[in-house]
């Protein structure tokens, strides 16, 4: 499976950030999916399962734990493994506490955003295999 | 009138007197065989007494001076005798009392038990008792009897000695009104202590609450400024990537170059937001630790290669000892060793070295970075750790920076029960040193 077969999904509300993440995950070719509304998320899930959700924890609308928990909660969803991706300085608890696949502070190094994303994929896809 | 019937007038008038001439000279006989006590005069409403004085006057006057009621009685229960100070008591008048029966002045519920007193007084049994008698007026004394028999010309009679336990009983009164008005005092004293320390615990409460609720505002401010303030940075520095990554693939180094330099700014302003925040929650007793067992040399390595990256002007240099395991917070132990080698570049001149080396000692690793810099006076050592601290001399430029990352790495390595120091000699050079327990 090549980059561009891997879909990547982020939320968060802020419409800057959300265009440098598209940038830097697009350097390396993934197909990338932005919304700036919280709310969205769970519409998204129904038209097109994403391999990785990159998700804001605080939101307007609904905050980035309980979409997390939610997703977590559903058969459908709980297999798509979830980044953190906050400047929320608990991150690291909230991570543990709702049983997410990782975090990523913000401000954040872009070579180690690629790397957090690489890394997941990878993991995720020897699971499958 | 004839002379004859004045002359046999007068003969009844002689034998008249003489016959009330004979019934005195026997009242003078019987007074003076002592006899005779007191005269009763009846008079139409009342009786007067008039006593007389004789050989026994002393205890007579004793016995009506004396405080104490006294009175005998007969065995019909007659008043015989009483004293002025019995008729004091029961408030009415001697001449009434002589001559009344004792029950008279005993109320009813008192009438059995005085009854059986009196009936072994009789049979010369000495008796004591406390009764209360009923007075005239229906006043109710409290009052001791001593009842013992006595051997008088006429016969047995009874003598009763009445002691006033009025004042005795007043006191006695006043005495359990006093407890019981010190015992309401004490319940009062002590239902206002209650209430009082109530209070005071509920206000001590309140306060902890509105101090707690303070502190939590507080915490909540900072935490949301600290969001706030790196979610535009977060922009920026992705912006800024970007722009560097497209400027290096069209070749474009000299560009590239400065967006790294500006790159390295937004760096330091984000270590300066989190360093405000970590100091914050360090005051607050806020800041976690997420602890965890833990590879040293490989965090050790990490961090100089992260710091490498930036440190372009000097050359950073390592000699790392056997590894170690190390359970701690391994992020928290990782920004104590950037902020040691971040210190190091920036107070020595370009194109000198930085050490960084380990060392396995015993039960502890200690880990060492050393620089050839300005150094610290000895003066200002023992103060570099403090919070917003900042190296000053007379020659040096002003260093940028909060003073606050020594603080909170010397608060770091404390809480891992650690060391932290520097070994410094002014013009030459500093290391910085700390020291944590290996785990096992």
């Amino acid at each position: 499976m090549n980059n561009a077969q891997k879909k990547i999904f982020v939320a968060d509300d802020d419409g800057d950030i959300l265009d440098v993440i598209e940038m830097i995950l697009k350097t390396e070719g993934y197909t990338v999916n932005t919304t700036k509304n919280a709310n969205d998320v769970f519409a998204h899930m129904e038209e097109n399962l994403p391999d990785l959700i990159l998700l804001d924890i605080w939101m307007s609308g609904i905050d980035g734990r309980e979409i997390c928990e939610r997703l977590k909660q559903n058969n459908a969803t709980q297999h798509i493994p979830i980044l953190f991706i906050s400047a929320n300085s608990n991150i690291v608890e909230i991570t543990n506490d709702y049983a997410a696949d990782g975090y990523i502070p913000k401000p954040f190094e872009m070579a180690v955003l690629l790397k957090r994303v690489r890394d997941i994929l990878r993991k995720k896809q020897d699971k499958l295999i | 009138m004839s002379i004859d019937k004045k002359y046999n007038e007068l003969l009844t008038e002689v034998e008249e007197l003489k016959s009330q001439l004979s019934e005195a000279n026997e009242i003078i006989n019987a007074i003076r065989r002592g006899e005779v006590d007191a005269f009763i005069i009846k008079n139409e409403d009342e009786n007067e007494i008039y006593t007389l004085k004789s050989a026994d006057k002393t205890f007579r006057i004793f016995i009506e001076k004396m405080s104490e009621g006294a009175i005998t009685i007969n065995k019909d229960g007659i008043i015989l005798y009483c004293n002025s100070s019995f008729a004091d008591l029961i408030n009415s008048p001697l001449s009434k009392v002589i001559g009344c029966e004792l029950e008279r002045f005993i109320p009813v519920v008192y009438k059995n038990l005085v009854a059986k007193l009196l009936e072994k007084a009789w049979d010369k049994e000495e008796c004591k008792a406390e009764i209360v008698l009923q007075g005239e007026n229906n006043i109710s004394i409290p009052v001791l009897l001593s009842i013992s028999t006595l051997e008088i010309d006429e016969g047995l009679v009874l003598s009763i000695l009445i002691t006033d336990l009025s004042f005795q009983k007043e006191s006695e009164e006043q005495l359990l009104r006093k407890n019981k008005e010190l015992e309401d005092a004490q319940i009062i004293t002590k239902s206002l202590n209650d209430g009082l320390e109530r209070t005071i615990k509920e206000r001590t409460e309140e306060l902890i609450k509105e101090q707690k609720r303070a502190m939590e505002k507080k915490d909540e401010f900072i935490t949301i400024a600290s969001h706030e303030l790196k979610t535009p940075v977060t922009s920026i520095k992705g912006y800024i990537q970007v722009l560097r990554f497209n400027f290096e693939k069209e070749g474009n180094a000299a560009a590239a170059q400065l967006l790294g330099k500006v790159d390295i700014q937004i760096n330091k302003l984000t270590t300066l937001i989190s360093d405000l925040l970590d100091v914050k929650k360090i005051e607050t007793g806020k800041l976690h630790y997420r602890e965890e067992l833990f590879d040293y040399n490989e965090l050790v390595k990490e961090i100089i290669e992260e710091t490498g990256r930036v440190l372009t002007k000097h050359t950073v240099k390592y000699q790392l000892d056997e590894t170690a395991l190390v359970y701690g917070d391994r992020n928290k132990i990782g920004q104590v060793i950037t902020n040691f080698i971040d210190n190091a570049g920036k107070y020595s001149p370009s194109n000198t070295d930085i050490i960084i080396e380990t060392f396995k000692e015993g039960s502890k690793v200690k880990l060492a970075v050393s620089d050839s810099g300005i150094g610290i006076p000895k003066s200002q050592q023992p103060m570099i750790f403090d919070r917003f601290y900042r190296v000053s001399g007379t020659k040096e430029n002003t260093y940028s920076g909060l003073g606050l990352g020594l603080y909170i790495s010397f608060e770091i390595i404390k809480r891992h029960q650690g060391n932290i120091g520097v070994e410094s000699e002014e013009g030459k050079g500093s290391t910085f040193y700390f020291e944590l327990p290996i785990s096992n």
